[in-house]
């Protein structure tokens, strides 16, 4: 490869989040709004110094792919650098990346990356066959749950992982929402609990998914010179990585998402890491077979082993890897991967409270989005 | 007349021969002329060498079940009646993949890698919708790994 490293140039300096849940009366954008000004208290910087707008149009924008030019609007802001990126579970973190390389270009200085969505009460689209052509709902293959149901099925034929096992991911996201005040479930539950629930697109039992949620949130790119500067810790962006399957029936292996490999290989390169180094993980959860194949891709344990991997309390709070120390889009809100950079942010600044790991100085976030078919890694670091 | 409620392809001049295909009782994809890969999805190039020159070669029909699922929720009121039901992603013999539902079995009755073989269904007088069943004991099938 070759080109300039990132490693350690862009900071991320604000985050902020709504509250999450069901918000009858709000809409994406007064939702995205609402965390555009978190974000920017929560760094310090004034509305003016705002030269970058970065958005996820999401679920329920009416505007779809104008949504920079709607929210730049509402904002007051002519930005220098902007634009709308559509890669569900994978957009926020391919924005933040994107920020990166436009501040260090020297075409930006302070970029928002800002998302809201009425999903829970404006009617989200989750349900539908995807694809284009001649769609699979003709032969009623639809949801986002179908394609987790796909890989989870497959793994368990081919690397006898239980639905036991994916439980334990539930299990451990939901414990973990039980020790954060702004997570939507929060009451603990148990392997039983999991087992006993409905079953969705089997093997997905209902607790294998993650919720519908209305909410917003906004992440603020710096350079990490600016970032020394500025009223939070800087959380320096270490590594990043992006990887893409486009091609689903053509490919023989798209079942398991071997761009998230790629994704997180480059990230660690870059970072000049490798699993060992990992003190705390936000893992993509759509589903929890997703926890499986980032586990497996990301190095901590062999292809096939992230079963047997996250049991035994492995993933909580204490354990050798936290995974999803605010609860993840399974327990604490479904807000597309993005909470997943914001807690990795707060657990380098070490203001996680109960559920803050201590010492944790490294922390590997991914993001994984559509047909799974896009995939990006970071790895973030306290400076 | 047809009081069929599920979704149903669209016709296009690109994909008519694999519906008119259906209809005769069997499968059939795009096959490059320039590279010979056979394609599916549909599509008007080839993803391998992007030739736009291809013909439609009738296939076996014979495969196995690649993974496998079972929908406890209709996401289409067409298949409320059906819950639950499967949709397998079959492993063609020939090389392509695509979605299907093992009729004439019990949903728990059907494995990864089980062989499968292509049956077919008229379901509107235009439209005959492929679907797969259990090939018996004699049939082969295909390890898992």
């Amino acid at each position: 490869m070759t080109g300039r490293s990132m490693r350690d140039r862009g900071a991320i300096v604000g985050v902020g989040a709504t509250p999450q849940g069901k918000l009858p009366g709000s809409t994406a954008l007064s939702l995205a709004v609402d965390a555009f000004k978190l974000a920017l208290a929560d760094s310090g910087l004034e509305k003016r110094q705002i030269d970058g707008l970065l958005t996820f149009s999401g679920q329920t924008a009416p505007e779809g792919q104008q949504n920079y030019l709607r929210l730049g609007e509402t904002l007051g802001i002519n930005p220098r650098w902007t634009g709308t990126m559509y890669m569900g579970g994978s957009t926020a973190g391919a924005l933040v990346q994107q920020a990166v390389l436009a501040i260090e270009a020297g075409m930006a200085t302070h970029v928002a990356c800002v998302y809201g969505d009425a999903a829970a009460t404006g009617g989200g689209v989750f349900n539908r066959a995807q694809g284009w052509g001649d769609s699979s709902a003709i032969w009623g293959f639809m949801s986002a749950a179908a394609n987790s149901a796909i890989t989870a099925a497959r793994h368990m034929a081919v690397y006898g992982t239980t639905s036991q096992q994916l439980g334990e991911i539930a299990v451990a996201c939901r414990y973990h929402a039980s020790l954060n005040p702004a997570a939507v479930m929060r009451k603990p539950i148990t392997i039983e609990d999991h087992q006993a629930s409905r079953w969705v697109v089997e093997p997905l039992h209902l607790l294998d998914c993650c919720l519908v949620s209305d909410g917003g949130v906004c992440i603020i790119v710096s350079s990490a010179e600016h970032a020394r500067d500025l009223k939070q810790p800087p959380v320096l962006i270490s590594g990043m990585g992006q990887g893409y399957t486009t091609q689903i029936l053509e490919r023989e292996d798209w079942w398991y998402a071997p761009h998230q490999k790629v994704a997180v290989e480059v990230a660690y390169k870059m970072a000049g890491v490798g699993p060992q180094d990992i003190d705390v993980a936000q893992l993509y959860d759509n589903f929890t077979p997703s926890v499986l194949l980032w586990l497996e891709h990301g190095g901590f344990c062999e292809p096939g082993e992230a079963g047997a991997f996250v049991e035994g309390g492995r993933i909580r709070l204490g354990g050798d890897l936290p995974v999803n120390t605010a609860g993840g889009n399974l327990s604490e809100s479904f807000m597309e991967g993005w909470l997943h950079i914001v807690e990795g942010v707060r657990q380098m600044r070490g203001q996680c409270g109960e559920r803050q790991v201590a010492g944790a100085e490294t922390c590997l976030v991914t993001g994984r989005g559509m047909t799974l078919n896009c995939a990006n890694a970071m790895v973030l670091r306290k400076s | 007349m047809s009081d069929y409620t599920k979704p149903l392809p669209v016709l296009t001049d690109e994909n008519r021969p694999f519906w008119e295909s259906c209809a005769a009782g069997r499968l059939s994809f795009q096959q490059c002329r320039d590279c010979e890969h056979l394609r599916y999805p549909i599509s008007h190039i080839c993803p391998e060498c992007l030739s736009t020159d291809y013909s439609w070669m009738p296939v076996s029909g014979r495969g196995h079940v690649f993974s496998y699922v079972v929908f406890h929720k209709a996401y289409h009121p067409g298949f409320q009646g059906d819950l639950p039901y499967n949709v397998a992603l079959v492993q063609l013999e020939e090389g392509p993949r695509m979605y299907g539902n093992v009729v004439d079995t019990p949903n728990d009755a059907v494995r990864i890698g089980d062989a499968v073989e292509a049956v077919f269904e008229e379901v509107t007088p235009e439209i005959t919708i492929p679907r797969f069943r259990l090939v018996r004991k004699d049939g082969e099938s295909k390890p898992i790994a």
